[in-house]
């Protein structure tokens, strides 16, 4: 048999089975690391703090730990950091090697706060920064987090912390053999020195090097956290069970399973335990395999329920975590809250917000694997068009390359891009084409020809340049954590380079975990080296971040450092958020896929990445009817709302259904439109606050405990309350009103009021989305339909004003010029508008201009007082003008008619 | 833009200078921005303008305030406020054109007299409806010429499909004749053939006996012939000697080992058993012996198997069989007479060197007494000339099958398309080279080999509006992880017939652009009124 073909089969023979079988990817017990910490005994603990070897400074305080078994020391430090966190790190004092330590997701260096030293003994040290107390125990080590005076975390509580020093591979009996497999030596776990995975060997060479450490967070009810799973909001318990802890490691996994706690495309390893009353977070800066055991003290055994009962003590509620990881060092961050808003708000400041994105990138996109040629392109805007459904960006997925090669065009199906794209841009629109980091093994294609010879490449055990397999065939990969590589690439950007973009190509990322179909789990081997000499393991989940750094400086650079990029990927990391919208990868066309698209999403906003979505319609299979409808109406609801498809599934742009379904596809489209100026204005405060742009129930309402498993439900910032319809023939759904009963919430349709007292349910129909403006907030809408977004910026806004039982209410519109970094140069306007006693005024929040035809052509109070007359504008430029108003609708709501006043011009409208 | 590509059969010169007529005097009429000739009186200034729904009235300084009030949108015909408004654009020079609202001051030119855009002071729309108007006119000439040529020529296709379809409709009435008068002889040398054949069967029964016990007489003297050899082997099989054979015994013998796995099982001892767990010397003989002789022979080399074991080649033999319960039947006169049936010649010479195999033979006939030998080829006769005659009427039936296949066949609602039916069309794209057969296949060839892929089927006309203009191929090769491959035919107006192109918009489902004359049939008048309200 030739053996190119062999190959080949043997690859066909990989591929089928990656579609079907979860054993292609470890379980704990598969990974010598994750059984080895597993097994970690408490009783067994050797760690000590030397308090005599302490030094203290204005930030910081420096202990010596010993691992006394072992004989080995270790640096321990605690820094204080601005906002109510603490830094914890851990590290060898002289390793064997160096340790790798993350850099790529701060956001910059994190700022620092005093440290006040309160006590010191023997046994333990207190030290204290602004409201907060840490006690540092030596023996055993334990570290105490007090939240004012309330104990709030306990690391090492319960023993778990283990830091494998690295050493050299004791000689075995026979010699050389490197067979870590055998003759473990006492209590060694086989794999500590090489380990094999179905037909993959892992080489090893620097032996074990694992980190591990536990959590106990008091009085927690529940833990989120941890992007990126397949799986519900609120952390389950991972202990009992059978169950494998919640893995974080970027993989290609083929049809992903729901309800699992497999890894799949993102690792964020942040966490937070939630109680009643607080909220803390954790955050641990490593790249590595990590795996978290979860134990929350609700799903515990009936003994000790029992126990409790009988002793008629109530059960104290806790949440353990215990972080597995298998090298790096402990760097480590507490955010004390003390609610779950201050809690996200100090992770998203140290790893950075998002920048505010292109006001484009928030509207509609309609993607397909794949748009075939030019012609494609432009018939499917066309039909848009024809049937009036807006659209702002097509994509193009992998095949308008040359032969996978990736900034080239394929020269017979797209021989003129520039064209294409010139007609895209005429009517406002944008392109997207994906770029990948592996890079086609073919001679004369000048990516990998220069890589080549500039040695860009990752290099496998032996040094030489990595070959893995992926779409092109024989690949290899950039290796982006050299800083030289990243410039390079980021280089490839400029239009003069890829030939045929123009500054209205944006870009995608794509199989950057990286992807690797014949690699030890769909990825590169773990012994593959990188820049600085780093194994592949010690990087591995930063691999996607550095390439989206690569790509995002590329965009910056393109425009002369004036545009904002739009670059989504699958892969990402904390941090990823300062360059990328993530999409929730390679779903399947079914109900369940829909309704875990909402807290997939929302964990992954929990984890500083707010810019998230799903396919809309499902990746794979295809969806019928009823689904495609309400996955556009549940998208139009996600920050990054794109429709996209496998290529073997048949077209499904909205313009191939009957009119009915195109109807309800095209009200939901235009309800993502007339919103956008309320994401565009969240997308802005979620960057100068780190505020998540769509938010758990949980979020606002900390202390509602029947909010703390809804994750069907969402917040648009704190204004908007959505309960998609992910059911499949619902006549009704459950809604769930929080808030109390002086909170209001408004149906955005009838305005009808609900009051925020618990679960009612809501009829719905295939048009029905239950969906609500919480009384007391004034939401800014477009609600005239143009073809693309890009065609609104002139458009007037119609305020809705909906009113809390205090008869006010308040809310921001953020507006600049859409595309660029002029805002940072003061040039937007953000406006804060307050209802009170019969009057709405707006006013310019910061000291701050930008130049906006925009203006106000509706006002429409929802829950108005009664009998009202007309109302009275005044502003600068308009002076005084009587406005024409009108109720409507069983009076629940009173239009205002054209104020005609300029956004920018402040006003006031008085009701009378 | 769709409308200004609808054809119309008027002399295009007159048409112009109506259309520019008309343009003079709409533009006299003064009338609110995005208003309609033909809507300008329902906008009076001197009134109180009320919605067309009838649902509001607001004063007349209300319209085009880009303000909406009215539900139905019709107060803001000149401004996008309305999210369901018309807007009119004259586009002197060209076709007027109906703009949906949210077209209008977005800063894109979509009225080619730049009127749909009056707000964006940046925003310079060019007035080209002359050059447009004038390209549209000459395309539309163009097409009414087309139209005109080509539906000269679908009148002949026409013509000729009817005329096609006349002669297949009284070949089929000529056939359906013949094929009455075949019946009628097929009936007649049926009864001769039975005739002959009892005649015959009473004649061969004295022989048939006699075979019979040649045949018997045969196998015992075989039998007896044998019976050392199969004492023999039995006393060589039982290793124990206790009189019986066992699997065990068996088990221990390389020979049985059917599958050649190394090894024999107990079922496939129990096979040479007579499924049996031991036997005794007799039953051996009598049940057993037929199962482990031909492998003894094989063993010994004297024996070489057909491939395949006997039951595997009887069910080929009757899958491949065209009439199965004729051979059935007839079997016995068919292996007496294998030079009758022409039509399974092929099937004959596959079975003969079983028929070596087999002792009843045909060439046995010289031994019969010459009164008998005359019976047997008097049969023999009848049934040859019955079995021509039976050929005759199949032959018939399924030329009239075609036919009437062919008279079930779509062509059209004047049969313009029935020429199309038996010719090919061709279409080379950079990779492959496709193939429409209409109203038969379509067919994909990579260029590089000969290697076929079947896009699909003739199936039916599924065109929405117009039946005629999409053609559809299904059932065709079924994709690796997809559907069955399946073409859609896009058939339009052209001068020749001809595949435009070729694409594949979805996995597996295919798309042909296809040119006519057929396809040119002249508009009714219906879409020219709607040409002329719109002046």
């Amino acid at each position: 048999m030739d053996t190119s073909i062999r190959l080949l089969l043997v690859l066909c023979l990989l591929h089928a089975a990656r579609a079907v079988d979860q054993s292609n990817f470890k379980t704990c017990d598969q990974s010598s690391f994750c059984r080895r910490l597993r097994a970690t005994k408490p009783e067994e603990r050797s760690y000590e703090l030397n308090l005599s070897n302490l030094q203290i400074s204005d930030n910081a305080v420096e202990i010596e730990l010993l691992n006394k078994i072992d004989d080995v020391s270790l640096k321990f430090v605690l820094t204080a950091l601005a906002d109510n966190t603490f830094r914890v790190f851990v590290d060898e004092i002289k390793p064997l090697y160096p340790r790798y330590q993350v850099e790529g997701s701060l956001n910059g260096e994190p700022q620092v706060a005093r440290l006040e030293l309160l006590d010191r003994n023997n046994e333990e040290i207190v030290v204290k920064s602004g409201e907060n107390k840490v006690i540092i125990k030596a023996a055993p080590f334990k570290i105490e987090f007090y939240s004012g005076a309330k104990l709030s975390a306990v690391l090492n509580g319960r023993g778990l912390f283990t830091f494998e020093h690295l050493r050299n591979k004791k000689p075995s009996g026979d010699g050389e053999t490197d067979l870590g497999d055998q003759a473990p030596q006492e209590s060694e776990d086989p794999g500590m020195w090489s380990e094999n995975f179905k037909s993959h060997h892992d080489r090893k060479p620097r032996g074990p090097e694992a980190i591990g450490f536990d959590f106990t967070f008091p009085e927690a009810h529940r833990a989120y956290g941890l992007p990126e799973h397949a799986d519900r909001m609120a952390l389950r318990t991972t202990t009992s069970g059978g169950s494998n802890p919640y893995r974080l490691y970027n993989l290609d996994v083929f049809e992903y399973e729901l309800d699992v706690t497999m890894a799949i495309y993102g690792a964020v390893p942040v966490l937070y335990a939630h109680s009643p009353s607080h909220t803390v977070g954790v955050f641990w800066n490593n790249a590595a395999e990590m795996w978290v055991d979860i134990t929350n003290s609700k799903d515990g055994n009936v003994v000790s329920s029992l126990v409790s009962l009988v002793s008629g003590q109530k059960q104290e509620m806790h949440v353990d975590a215990h972080f597995m990881s298998e090298s790096g060092v402990v760097d480590l961050f507490v955010f004390l809250g003390p609610t779950m808003q201050k809690a996200v708000q100090q992770y998203t400041k140290l790893t950075g917000s998002a920048p505010i994105p292109q006001y484009f990138s928030l509207a509609y996109h309609q993607s397909r694997w794949n748009y075939n040629d030019e012609d494609d392109v432009r018939t499917v805007v066309e039909k848009f068009d024809e049937h009036n459904f807006p659209l702002d960006v097509m994509w193009l997925d992998i095949e308008y390359t040359d032969g996978k090669k990736y900034f080239t065009w394929d020269p017979i199906k797209f021989k003129h891009p520039e064209t294409m794209q010139l007609n895209l841009t005429a009517t406002g629109r944008k392109l997207v084409v994906i770029i990948d980091p592996h890079i086609k093994r073919e001679g004369g294609y000048f990516l990998h020809e220069e890589s080549l010879s500039n040695d860009y490449y990752v290099k496998n055990k032996d040094k030489n340049v990595y070959e893995g397999w992926c779409w092109p065939g024989s690949s290899s990969y950039l290796d982006f954590f050299d800083p030289k590589v990243r410039e390079y690439y980021s280089g490839l950007y400029a239009l003069d380079k890829f030939v045929g973009t123009t500054k209205d190509v944006y870009i995608w990322n794509d199989m950057n975990e990286p992807s690797v179909f014949n690699g030890p789990e769909v990825t590169m081997p773990k012994d593959c080296l990188h820049y600085g000499d780093w194994e592949h393991r010690h990087v591995h989940n930063v691999y996607g971040l550095y390439h989206t750094v690569g790509t995002f400086e590329g965009l910056l650079k393109r425009s002369g450092n004036k545009l904002r990029p739009f670059v989504l990927t699958r892969a990402h990391f904390a941090g990823s958020q300062r360059y990328t919208a993530v999409w929730t990868g390679d779903n399947a066309a079914e109900w369940s896929h829909l309704a875990y698209s909402i807290p997939m999403c929302l964990s992954e906003a929990l984890g500083g990445i707010s810019f998230c979505g799903a396919d809309v319609g499902g990746f794979f299979k295809n969806p019928d009817e009823e689904l495609l409808q309400r996955w556009y109406q549940t998208g139009a609801w996600l920050p990054f709302y794109r429709a996209h498809a496998h290529i073997d599934t048949k077209r499904r742009e909205p313009y191939l259904y009957n009119s009915d379904v195109q109807n309800r596809i095209r009200n939901a489209l235009r309800q993502r439109y007339a919103h956008l100026p309320v994401w565009y204005t969240l997308f802005h405060e979620h960057e100068e606050t780190g505020e998540p742009v769509i938010r758990p129930l949980v979020y606002h309402y900390p202390s509602d405990l029947n909010v703390f498993d809804i994750d069907n439900q969402l917040l648009v910032g704190s204004s908007i309350m959505v309960r998609p319809v992910t059911e499949s023939r619902a006549s009704s759904v459950s809604v769930y009103f929080p808030g109390g009963p002086n909170e209001i919430w408004y149906d955005v349709e009838d305005f009808k009021p609900f009051r925020g007292t618990g679960s009612i349910n809501i009829p719905v129909s295939m048009d029905k989305v239950p969906v609500y403006y919480r009384g007391g907030s004034i939401i800014p809408r477009k609600d005239r339909p143009r073809r693309a977004s890009t065609l609104t910026h002139d458009d007037p806004f119609t305020l809705y004003v909906a009113l809390d039982d205090n008869k006010s209410a308040k809310g921001t519109l953020y507006i600049d010029d859409n595309e660029s970094y002029d805002y940072k140069n003061n040039l937007y306007i953000y406006i804060k508008f307050t209802y009170k006693d019969g009057v709405l005024s707006s006013s310019l929040i910061d000291d701050a201009r930008f130049s906006t035809s925009a203006w106000i052509e509706r006002v429409v109070i929802i829950n108005p007082p009664s009998g009202i007359k007309h109302a009275t504008l005044k502003s600068k430029k308009l002076g005084t003008t009587k406005l024409q108003t009108t109720y409507d609708g069983e009076n629940r709501s009173l239009t205002i008619r054209k104020p005609g006043v300029s956004v920018m011009d402040p006003f006031t409208i008085t009701l009378q | 833009m769709r409308r200004q590509l609808l054809t119309i059969n008027l002399n295009h010169y007159i048409f112009i200078i109506l259309i520019v007529i008309c343009q003079i005097l709409t533009s006299e009429v003064p009338r609110p921005r995005g208003v309609s000739l033909s809507r300008a009186s329902l906008y009076n200034p001197e009134k109180d303008f009320m919605c067309f729904d009838g649902s509001l009235t607001i004063p007349f300084s209300q319209i085009n305030d880009d303000y909406c009030d009215c539900l139905d949108g019709s107060d803001e015909p000149g401004t996008s406020a309305c999210p369901n408004g018309i807007f009119y654009c004259t586009n002197a020079g060209h076709t007027p054109l109906n703009l949906d609202s949210s077209r209008v001051n977005d800063g894109v030119c979509d009225c080619c007299d730049g009127s749909d855009e009056y707000l964006n002071m940046h925003l310079k729309c060019t007035n080209n409806c002359f050059e447009l108007g004038q390209t549209a006119r000459e395309e539309r000439q163009r097409q009414a010429e087309l139209l005109k040529i080509g539906s000269q020529i679908r009148l002949e296709f026409s013509q000729k499909g009817i005329q096609l379809k006349q002669e297949k409709k009284e070949k089929l009435n000529d056939l359906q004749k013949q094929q009455t008068e075949a019946e009628y002889l097929l009936n007649e040398k049926e009864g001769f053939k039975k005739e002959a054949e009892e005649l015959e069967g009473k004649f061969l029964e004295h022989y048939k006996k006699i075979e019979e016990e040649e045949r018997k007489k045969k196998e015992e003297e075989e039998l007896e012939r044998s019976r050392p050899e199969m004492i023999e082997t039995f006393n060589k099989y039982d290793s124990n000697q206790d009189g019986f054979v066992d699997i065990s015994e068996l088990q221990s013998r390389a020979t049985f080992d059917r599958d050649r796995n190394g090894e024999v099982s107990e079922d496939e001892a129990k096979f040479f058993l007579n499924e049996e767990t031991s036997v005794d010397l007799e039953t051996f003989i009598k049940s057993c012996w037929v199962r482990i002789k031909p492998f003894l022979m094989i063993e010994a080399g004297t024996f070489k198997p057909p491939a395949g074991d006997n039951g595997e080649a009887d069910q080929e033999q009757t899958a491949d069989a065209t009439e199965p319960e004729h051979e059935e039947v007839e079997d016995l006169n068919e292996k007496e007479h294998p030079d009758i049936d022409g039509e399974d010649e092929e099937e004959e010479e596959e079975e003969e060197p079983q028929e070596e195999v087999k002792p009843v033979s045909a060439n046995s006939s010289p031994k019969y007494d010459e009164e008998t030998q005359k019976v047997v080829d008097a049969a023999n006769d009848a049934r040859k000339e019955y079995y021509s005659a039976k050929d005759t009427v199949n032959n018939i039936k399924s030329e009239i099958k075609d036919i009437e296949r062919y008279l079930e066949i779509d062509f059209g609602s004047d049969d313009e398309y029935a020429i199309l039916e038996g010719s090919s069309f061709e279409y080379t794209d950079h990779e492959y080279i496709y193939k429409l057969y209409p109203f038969n296949k379509i067919i994909q060839q990579p260029k590089s080999s000969s290697l076929e892929t079947h896009l699909g089927t003739w199936s039916d006309w599924i065109g929405t509006q117009d039946k005629y203009s999409i053609m559809h191929y299904t059932n065709g090769h079924s994709c690796w992880n997809g559907p069955q491959r399946s073409t859609k035919v896009y058939v339009t107006c052209g001068s020749e017939n001809k595949v435009t192109s070729v694409s594949e918009p979805s996995k597996c489902e295919y798309q042909f652009d296809f040119t006519t004359p057929a396809a040119c049939k002249e508009q009714t008048n219906d879409s020219e009124n709607d040409v002329h309200d719109e002046l």
